[in-house]
Parts: C-alpha cells; sequence; structure tokens
C-alpha cells in the first residue's frame, strides 16, 4: 500500500515540479487531439446525417403493363421473403395517376389525351438498413431488373455513391491524421517524459542504489504519462464541445441552414470515455518510447 | 569461515588505462575491512563492481554466493538490497524527510507500513538521529547526514556495508563517531568494508588492511588500535 502511495506520489511530484513543461504538454497534446476530433466529429456527423437520410431512401420498382394481379401478387411475395427487404407498398396504376394529378396538378391536362393511363404499377421498396450501402442497393437492382414482370428499377445512385464517396474520404482524412497527430502527441509526452527522467536522473541512481528495480523506477513516469495523455484528451474534449455549441449557436443567430443545428451532435458519453482512456494509452506509449529510448543504463 | 566477498583475478580498465589490475582477495562473513589506497587508486571502481554497478573486464566476483558478473540486469536490485551502500557525498533525497530517506528501501522492497516504521525508527535510534526525522537533509550537519545516509543503508538488514570514503567530509571528531558506528554495526554481524585514502582512520581501528596503489593489490596487514578505538 505505502509503495503504490509512493508511486502515485512520486508520478504528482514529478508533474509538480516541472509545472510548465506539464502544462505544455498538456496544452499541446489537448490541441492535437482536438484537430483529431474534428475530423472525428465530421466524420460521425456525416455517417449519422447519412444514416438518417438513407432511411428514406426508397427503390421505385415499376411493374409492366397487363400483368395479371395473380402475377402481380407472386412478385410481391418474392420481395416480401427477400432478406435485402424491409417493406414493399404497392402503387397501382389508379394511385399513380391520382398522385400525379395532387403532386403536379398544373401539368395533369398533359395526361388527359392520352386516353388509356400511361402511368405503370409499382413497387415501393425499403431496403433493410445493412443493405443500404451502394454496392448492396447496386446488386439488389440489378438482381430485381431480370425478375420477371418488372419493367424498369429505379433509385437515386448518384447521390447514394456520392455520399458514400464523401464519408469515405473523410474516413481516410480521420485515419491519416489521427495517426499523424497522434504520433505528436506521443512525442510530446516522451519528450516531457524525458526532461523529467533527466531531471530526476540524481534520484533515479539513488533508487538504483539501493535496489529499486526498473519497473518501480518506471511506473512514476508511466503513470505521469498516462495522467498526461488523459488530461490532454479531456481538454481536447471540452475545447470541441465548446466548439460545436458555438457552432450551433451561430447557426441559429444567423438564421441560415434552417433545422440543421439540430443533426449536429456530439460524441455520446462512452466514446467520450473511450478517447480519454485513448489519450491516456497514447501518453503511456509516449512514456515507455522515452524510457526506452533513455536505455538501461539510466532507469 | 565463509567468504561472503570473493574478487579472483578482477581486472579493469578506464581508457587505456588499468583501474584495477589482477585483484584476487576474499572477505570473511563478519569481518571489518578497510580498503585504503590514494584517490585513483581503484577503491571506487572495487566498489561499485561488488554492487554491480560496474563489470571487471577480467575476472570473477562472487558476493554473498552470487557471480556478480554473471548477474542478470533483473537480478541486480536484488543483490544491492543485501549489500547497503553508504557515500561520501551522502546521495540522500533533498526533499524527502529523513524519515522517508530511510525509508525508501523499504518501500522499494514493498514492507508494510508497521515494519517500515519500526525498522526505520530502530535505524534512526542506532545511529542516534532519531529526534530529527521529520527534518529535510539540508537542515541537517554533514556528520547527521552522513548518519542518515548509514540508516538507510542498514534499514533492511543488509549482509554487507559497503562505505565509500563515507569520512571524506568529515572532521576528525565526527570521523572517530561514523568508524565507531561502522564498528558497532560490524558487532551485530554485518560484513563492513570502508575504503578511505584518510590515513587518520587507521588510528581508529584495528581490523584487515587491503591497500590499493594504482589499481594493484599491494599488501595486506592488520593494524593496531589506535588512542580512540
Amino acid at each position: 500500500m505505502r509503495r503504490l502511495f509512493y508511486l502515485v506520489r512520486e508520478a504528482w511530484v514529478n508533474m509538480r515540479t516541472n509545472r510548465t513543461t506539464t502544462i505544455v504538454a498538456i496544452l499541446t497534446t489537448a490541441f492535437a487531439l482536438a484537430c483529431v476530433g474534428i475530423f472525428l466529429l465530421l466524420y460521425m456527423n456525416l455517417r449519422n446525417a447519412a444514416g438518417s437520410l438513407q432511411e428514406d431512401v426508397k427503390v421505385m420498382v415499376y411493374l409492366e403493363d397487363r400483368r395479371s394481379s395473380e402475377q402481380v401478387r407472386e412478385l410481391e411475395r418474392t420481395l416480401k421473403t427477400d432478406r435485402m427487404v424491409d417493406g414493399v407498398l404497392f402503387i397501382s396504376k389508379e394511385q399513380a395517376l391520382g398522385e400525379f394529378r395532387v403532386q403536379f396538378p398544373s401539368e395533369s391536362h398533359l395526361l388527359e389525351g392520352l386516353g388509356e393511363n400511361p402511368l405503370p404499377a409499382s413497387f415501393v421498396v425499403t431496403l433493410a438498413p445493412s443493405f443500404r450501402s451502394p454496392d448492396a442497393m447496386k446488386a439488389w437492382v440489378e438482381r430485381v431488373q431480370t425478375m420477371e414482370g418488372v419493367a424498369k428499377v429505379d433509385y437515386n445512385q448518384e447521390w447514394s455513391s456520392l455520399l458514400a464517396g464523401l464519408i469515405g474520404y473523410i474516413e481516410l482524412a480521420a485515419i491519416g491524421v489521427g495517426i499523424l497527430l497522434s504520433a505528436a502527441a506521443v512525442t510530446i509526452i516522451g519528450n516531457t517524459t524525458r526532461l523529467a527522467l533527466l531531471a530526476r536522473q540524481e534520484e533515479i541512481e539513488i533508487l538504483r542504489s539501493i535496489g529499486a528495480t526498473r519497473t518501480f523506477i518506471r511506473i512514476p513516469y508511466f503513470l505521469e504519462g498516462a495522467v498526461l495523455g488523459a488530461c490532454g484528451s479531456a481538454l481536447s474534449l471540452g475545447i470541441l464541445k465548446f466548439a460545436v455549441e458555438l457552432f450551433r449557436q451561430q447557426i441559429q443567430l444567423t438564421g441560415r441552414f434552417g433545422g440543421i443545428e439540430g443533426l449536429i451532435s456530439f460524441f455520446p458519453l462512452s466514446v467520450c470515455l473511450a478517447l480519454v482512456m485513448a489519450g491516456m494509452g497514447l501518453g503511456f506509449a509516449g512514456s515507455v518510447v522515452s524510457l526506452l529510448r533513455v536505455g538501461d543504463g539510466r532507469a | 569461515m565463509d567468504a561472503i566477498i570473493q574478487l579472483i583475478h578482477v581486472s579493469k580498465w578506464h581508457d587505456r588505462r588499468a583501474a584495477l589490475s589482477d585483484v584476487t582477495f576474499e572477505i570473511e562473513k563478519g569481518e571489518f575491512v578497510l580498503l585504503m589506497g590514494a584517490s585513483g587508486a581503484g577503491k571506487s571502481t572495487l566498489l561499485r563492481m561488488l554492487i554491480a554497478e560496474e563489470q571487471p573486464d577480467e575476472g570473477q566476483i562472487f558476493v554473498h554466493g552470487k557471480n556478480v558478473t554473471k548477474l542478470r540486469p533483473s537480478e541486480i536490485p536484488y543483490l544491492r538490497r543485501k549489500v547497503g551502500a553508504v557515500f561520501q557525498d551522502f546521495r540522500l533525497l533533498p526533499k524527502k524527510s529523513v524519515f522517508d530517506n530511510v525509508a525508501l528501501p523499504l518501500i522499494v522492497q514493498g514492507a508494510s507500513e508497521k515494519d517500515i516504521r519500526r525498522k526505520v525508527t530502530e535505524a534512526l535510534r542506532a545511529v542516534d538521529v532519531d529526534h530529527k526525522n521529520d527534518q529535510l537533509p539540508s537542515s541537517l550537519s554533514t556528520g547527521e547526514q552522513q548518519r542518515v545516509c548509514i540508516a538507510r543503508s542498514i534499514v533492511n538488514g543488509p549482509v554487507v556495508l559497503l562505505a565509500d570514503e563515507p569520512t571524506g567530509n568529515l572532521d576528525p571528531e565526527r570521523t572517530r563517531e561514523i568508524i565507531e558506528l561502522f564498528k558497532l554495526i560490524n558487532a551485530r554481524g554485518t560484513t563492513v568494508v570502508v575504503a578511505t585514502h584518510d590515513p587518520h582512520v587507521l588510528k581508529y581501528v584495528n581490523r584487515r588492511v587491503i591497500t590499493l596503489v594504482h589499481g594493484v593489490l599491494l599488501a595486506e596487514h592488520r593494524v593496531g588500535e589506535g588512542v580512540g578505538g
């Protein structure tokens, strides 16, 4: 117990003794992690937006004319039992005409001269959430297109692909920036640990001479690195939260992009905790790297 | 008797100069040995080798049955827990109290709170600085600081106590007191090796003397008890 208390106290003393270095390390780590956080937030919000928009994605399956009601029911059954399909809504030729007239009242006269209703019957298909990716949708559409009685299948492929592409790019950027700035955080904390080590070289020598193991000597520095990383990460989350709230407020004040502020969300608590843990891990890694560089002779 | 320290044809070079040259001797369990020699004779090198702070270039060193030259790095701390070390510059932690400084070897070993309190109090009482346990080293005299250093080196009951120029910073009276303290520790069964260049120390001891000159073991003899002994 006393040993644990000693190790924690040593870590605390290290940080207090090198107060300026500690504060600079926390601030620079927070800045680096906040940059990573911006990309993560962007990525998370775009994914959320894409998810909610994809819920509205409907695939229109237009039917050939002159199909018997039995054939239409058979096709409906086939679609409903498809594991990729979440919901199927049948729209008859008459319903389609009615909707056209409601949606385009000024153009409805165009259809009157044609005699027979030219609009086809259709199924409005909602795909299951796990099959709403552009590739899955494309594959499904190609399969349904070959079914008997199907005239045409329509969905907004371009929009879906574009969004998926954008999310992909942001994901890549988040990973790239994340790796780069995480390495920067590791280096910053590593240097802080090294400074602390050099400042306490004499004390380390004394500890070694009285039989302290390498682990015993190193633990306070590991703790210090982990605490610096966690503090930096927590501070970066604070900065990001403040920035998100400010952004929301600005949108509300300007009155533009009405309603979009409701769509912008911050990391949930579980993600915040995971990010603080990740910061702790980076700090720990920084200390490990630093202690390994300093080598056996010293600690 | 059993040899607790054994050097067999030990040589060490520092920058092509022989710090120790083919040194062979044994120290029995419970002995009090003075290691004499001028500055640069190789005394400190020899003591550092006994606690594996340096490795010989040739030869073998045995301490308490362990071949120090063959120890793995992870085994070295455990050797140092059995061998107490006292230094000329005391090597006390300036921001820790006397009590905390002396408690350090016990904390390192994971001793219980109760044991730490008891053993530190005993060690401080043995060196007669128990009344200063809350003070910082900087508020103590040099003689008292050396006593604290000795208390730290004996607090975990080492089998061997090595002292490198322990009286180098002390006046003759304090020197005599410190040597008396080592004799007391030796009387309790701890093997004591004191390295010194100070011939005045010889006045206070009637023990075995090993003399090194330029890294060569010159002579071994016993000296007569002096006035203060």
